[in-house]
């Protein structure tokens, strides 16, 4: 019995030691946090309006958890830790950054609801108000301490009030909504294009109207290069447009839910418009490509637009080696549309977990990293629309702080298509074979998606 | 050698020509994600990668060592499997042998578990895990080794149950006599002697760990955690932004390389460990 | 022997221990679950409610998760087909008595220990590229014009034709080893008997090799169930209809992918037990079809 004691003992120890060497990162906390907690913290002295720092370091022994939605090599994750090593230095304050990666969107919802321990996360704002809303603090009070609304987009802070309102099915308003999300890298959408392309090509304005657009692209065509860089992971996103032109969001979503496109005169002239513009050969050989191989056409001179967000700018010159001269404009207006004006504007925002212990610290550090020097640093390192608008926007993005500023009617990403979680996937494909013109008729193609139904 | 045989070996051409062009193209595979990892973006993407126009871009390796984090990826690799390989044993071999030993109350539907257990589809198990890992707070690096050596378990222990039952009894009987007790008669006497099939499973499980990808995406949720696999295809997504294919490539080489060269130095012990593994499975 | 009774309790108790905890707990609850209402994961069983066969009718009305199954089925059947076929041709050939058998078998095998990530992105970006792509390049040797691999139609071909030549190596290795055990002196009486290469293939090597088949078989089966790397890699950014298989719907409907707003934990759970139910049906077919297969020689 002693020898069979001694090998269990034995065993024990070898367990041990491999769970020793396995737990580097600190025990997980077993005390569940309490998920209703809105008290703001008490253990951080109040912030100063004016800035001016307390005596003392004023988050001394404050420790907070971020997780990050970037790697730590890419240029937004350097800034950030330039952001947080220059904040802790300042107020004593301890952050770790958690790396998640763009994978962060598919572990947030389980680990907010199981009451994760961390205080600052970042995602795409519409999933922050949509998705996440039930487990993010409310951060209007704060904001209006630090006068945050004078230099951030009211189209931002408007749309995540409007998206967290509850409302009973006749719309009567049952929960205000609230600022819980703090813009961070916001994008502007719409046509990019290579300014040096149009001039080769003589196109000498921007085109406005449909009837333009295709008149340019002819030009182009005329010119040699391809009109419109198109990849099959974007076909959603581009014929989204043409279709909120015709139909505006509301009208998508209705669709998206009970099917009936056929019916739809907006419908299938959105259709038939890009049938045109297949027939018309204005896209590149091969669109819609694999992702990123015809956007990089771009990048190699041989195609001169594309419908995207700006970070596409960054990518082409990133993947091809280039600093294309790159232009923006709205996408076009059509004849009889419903909603001409409206461009897609979205933004990669920071959050604060509703259970945090410190929230008031948690808060200055996102305004710093999203004011003043560091945002700068992120816009031009990252190439990418400074959060703050008294701030300047890098080279290829000029023009767009004015843009979001003066930007009243936003374009979600495809909203309108997710209306149904079941029919996203088979949507997004037939809107691929639009692309690839296996449909002759908009007719038809809206009957292959009332076919899904 | 052999001694070369005209007749035989035109006759086999047919043979030789199968082999040979599928061969070719896995060189020719290797040699392209090579040269793409010593390519700027521009030329892997303009289709210029075997040209190497701009010189060859050693640099991609500093970039995809230091800044990517492969030397992370590749260190919790090893560790994932190193650990696991080495804590499975510890639980599957007692219970391999007494199973193989003594009939006991028990013993017999313990055994059919076992190899219920080895064709349980991961997706029946990770819902509930992911549940009780966070109920129970445990999670990154210790989470997953737990889960790797839990999940090879049944596996190893009905593969050595197999080795255990061809030794001969005379062994523990003298054994017995010489006064040597059950639990050190196994450690001292009988895990030695089914060492070559230790060792062959432990290859195939450290194989089987290296390569798993589902259960990691889902349970290393951070950077500092991630093996190559689930690394390696982070990379691949920032380099929307970032764009440095060159560097992707280079960290592939990087993850590949050392695999490859001990690849070729224990292919005859891998392969044995496969095979061994695979119709014993 | 003595039998030690502690000695066996103590042996066995963490083995058994691993099978509860990881394998009999979640496989109940796991079942448990897919008869419940279920949003989150992590929801405690207090908040479940019961929803009968409201999940299964759920999955089988989602046009994503039958076209998802489709697929699967294809890559069973069509991919199976190839992946066995061309690994036997390769085991048949490098036992042939080929030289350099040794280089042959390891540099088939290779591709297995290469990540499928890496694997993935150089078929990719190389192989199926349209502009340059290595199959591009030399369809437009014999003059033909470009092909658009990784279109809506064929993209699926094109992933599964990568997924089989990085498996073909691992059954071969299997098929190699059973090859082996077969006796030489059948053959060597066969060719005395004057029965050619194919005769014997077809009637020594292929009967013999029944019970090495059917493992094949199973583990295929048990592969092709819980596809999903080559899927992720093959549509980057979002889920799509024409890669889409069952572990990726399950991974979306229950972990949320990308503009997913509704998690289901009781529709993921509901696609795991059908996954579960194909795979014993699988096995209980193939343990018929190859009945009596372990012929003695």
């Amino acid at each position: 019995m002693k020898k069979i004691l001694s090998v269990l003992l034995a065993a024990v120890m070898v367990m041990a030691m491999l769970a020793g060497c396995t737990s580097n990162n600190p025990p997980a906390n077993s005390t569940a946090p309490s998920t209703n907690s809105t008290a703001p913290s008490t253990n951080s002295t109040a912030p100063d309006d004016q800035g001016n720092e307390p005596a003392g370091k004023q988050y001394e022994g404050v420790n907070l958890t971020m997780w990050s939605m970037w790697n730590s090599d890419e240029p937004q994750g350097k800034v950030i830790q330039e952001a947080v090593a220059a904040f802790e230095e300042k107020t004593g304050a301890k952050i770790t950054v958690e790396w998640k990666g763009r994978s962060v969107n598919e572990i947030l919802s389980a680990s907010l609801e199981s009451g994760e321990k961390f205080d600052i996360f970042e995602d795409d704002y519409q999933r922050i108000a949509n998705i996440y809303k039930d487990y993010t603090y409310d951060l209007t009070d704060m904001a209006k301490a630090a006068g945050y609304a004078d230099h951030s987009y009211a189209c931002f802070n408007d749309t995540v009030v409007e998206w967290t309102t509850e409302r009973d099915e006749n719309g009567n308003v049952t929960k205000e909504g609230f600022l819980n999300s703090i813009a961070e890298q916001p994008q502007v959408g719409g046509i990019f294009y290579d300014k040096d392309a149009f001039t080769k090509a003589g196109v000498t304005a921007e085109p406005k109207t449909w009837t333009e657009f295709l008149d340019v692209c002819q030009k182009l065509k005329d010119a040699g290069i391809a009109p419109i860089a198109q990849d099959s992971a974007y076909a959603d996103f581009a014929f989204y447009h043409q279709l909120v032109r015709h139909l505006g969001e509301d009208k998508i979503t209705e669709l998206d839910t009970n099917g009936g496109w056929a019916n739809d005169a907006g419908a299938v002239a959105a259709a038939q418009e890009i049938i045109d513009l297949v027939n018309a050969g204005y896209f590149a050989d091969g669109a819609p490509d694999e992702y990123p191989s015809s956007q990089n056409k771009i990048g190699f001179g041989q195609a001169a637009m594309i419908v995207c967000a700006n970070y596409v700018t960054a990518e082409v010159n990133g993947a091809t080696g280039t600093e294309i001269n790159w232009g923006l404009f709205n996408y076009p207006a059509v004849d009889g549309g419903v909603d001409n004006g409206s461009a897609y504007i979205g933004t990669n925002s920071l959050a604060i977990t509703s259970y945090t212990e410190n929230a008031q610290a948690a808060f200055d550090f996102i305004m710093f990293l999203t004011s003043g020097e560091m945002d700068q640093k992120m816009a031009d390192t990252a190439a990418q629309i400074p959060a703050d608008s008294r701030n300047t926007a890098p080279a290829n993005l000029t023009g767009t702080i004015e843009t979001l500023l003066s930007a009243d009617s936003p374009m979600t990403w495809c909203n309108g298509f997710n209306a149904r979680d079941d029919l996203k996937t088979s949507i997004k494909s037939t809107i691929v074979e639009l692309f690839e013109g296996k449909f002759t008729t908009g007719e038809d193609f809206c009957k292959a998606l009332d076919a899904l139904y | 050698m052999k001694k070369f045989n005209w007749k035989k070996e035109v006759r086999l051409l047919p043979g030789y020509l199968i082999v040979g062009i599928w061969v070719l193209f896995t060189a020719v595979m290797l040699f392209w994600i090579l040269g793409a990892s010593l390519s700027t973006s521009r030329e892997i993407f303009s289709g210029e990668v075997l040209k190497f126009a701009s010189g060859f871009h050693f640099e991609n390796y500093v970039t995809a060592w230091q800044v990517q984090n492969v030397s992370v990826f590749f260190g919790n690799s090893l560790l994932y499997s190193v650990v696991s390989c080495v804590g499975v044993l510890a639980i599957a071999a007692p219970a391999a042998y007494v199973l193989s030993r003594w009939q006991f109350r028990g013993g017999t539907a313990l055994r059919i578990g076992l190899v219920i257990a080895m064709s349980v589809p991961v997706v029946m198990i990770i819902m509930p895990i992911y549940a009780l890992a966070t109920q129970w707070g445990i999670k990154g690096r210790l989470l997953l080794v737990i889960l790797y050596i839990l999940m090879r378990v049944p596996y190893t222990t009905i593969y050595l149950l197999d080795f255990f039952s061809t030794l001969s009894r005379t062994y523990e009987e003298a054994a017995y006599l010489d006064g040597c007790s059950g639990p050190n008669t196994f450690l001292r006497i009988m895990l030695p002697l089914v060492q070559p099939a230790v060792i062959t499973v432990t290859i195939f499980n450290f194989m089987s760990v290296w390569n798993e990808f589902f259960m990691a995406l889902i349970f290393t949720t951070s950077e500092a955690t991630y093996p190559v696999g689930v690394g390696l295809l982070n990379i691949i997504n920032s380099m929307k932004y970032t764009g440095n294919y060159g560097g992707m490539f280079a960290a592939v080489i990087i993850v590949f390389l050392p695999t490859f060269l001990l690849y070729i130095f224990m292919s005859e012990k891998i392969i044995a460990g496969v095979t061994g593994g695979g119709v014993k499975g | 022997m003595k039998k030690n009774k502690s000695m066996i309790f103590w042996f066995c108790l963490p083995a058994l221990l691993s099978l509860l905890i990881m394998f009999v707990y979640p496989v109940c609850r796991t079942v448990a679950m897919s008869f419940f209402q279920v949003e989150s994961l992590t929801a405690s069983t207090a908040d479940w409610s019961f929803y009968g066969l409201n999940n299964y009718l759920k999955i089988f009305k989602s046009q994503s998760f039958l076209t998802s199954m489709q697929n699967m089925l294809m890559i069973w059947v069509v991919g199976g087909v190839f992946t066995l076929a061309l690994a036997m041709l390769m085991a048949v050939v490098v036992t042939s008595g080929i030289r350099g058998k040794k280089f042959f078998r390891a540099a088939i095998y290779m591709p297995n220990i290469i990540s499928a990530v890496a694997l993935a992105t150089m078929w990719i970006q190389y192989i199926f590229q349209y502009d340059h792509g290595l199959l591009n390049e030399i369809v437009m040797l014999f003059g033909g014009d470009k092909i658009k691999w990784l279109g809506s139609d064929i993209k699926f071909w094109a992933m599964t034709a990568s997924f089989i030549f990085g498996s073909v190596g691992y059954y071969m290795l299997i098929y190699i080893s059973g090859i082996e055990g077969i006796p030489q002196d059948l053959f060597e009486a066969a060719t005395i008997d004057g029965a050619s290469k194919g005769k014997q293939f077809f009637s020594i090597t292929l009967p013999l090799l029944k019970g090495v088949i059917k493992t094949s078989v199973t583990f295929w089966s048990i592969n092709t169930t819980t596809f999903f790397l080559w899927t992720k890699m093959f549509s980057p950014i979002d889920t799509e209809q024409s890669t889409i298989v069952p572990v990726v719907y399950l991974y979306d409907t229950v972990f949320g992918g990308k503009g997913v707003i509704n998690r289901d934990a009781g529709a993921g759970a509901a696609v795991g037990v059908v996954l579960t139910l194909i795979i014993i049906a699988v096995y209980v077919v193939t343990e018929r079809l190859f009945r009596g297969s372990d012929l003695e020689y």
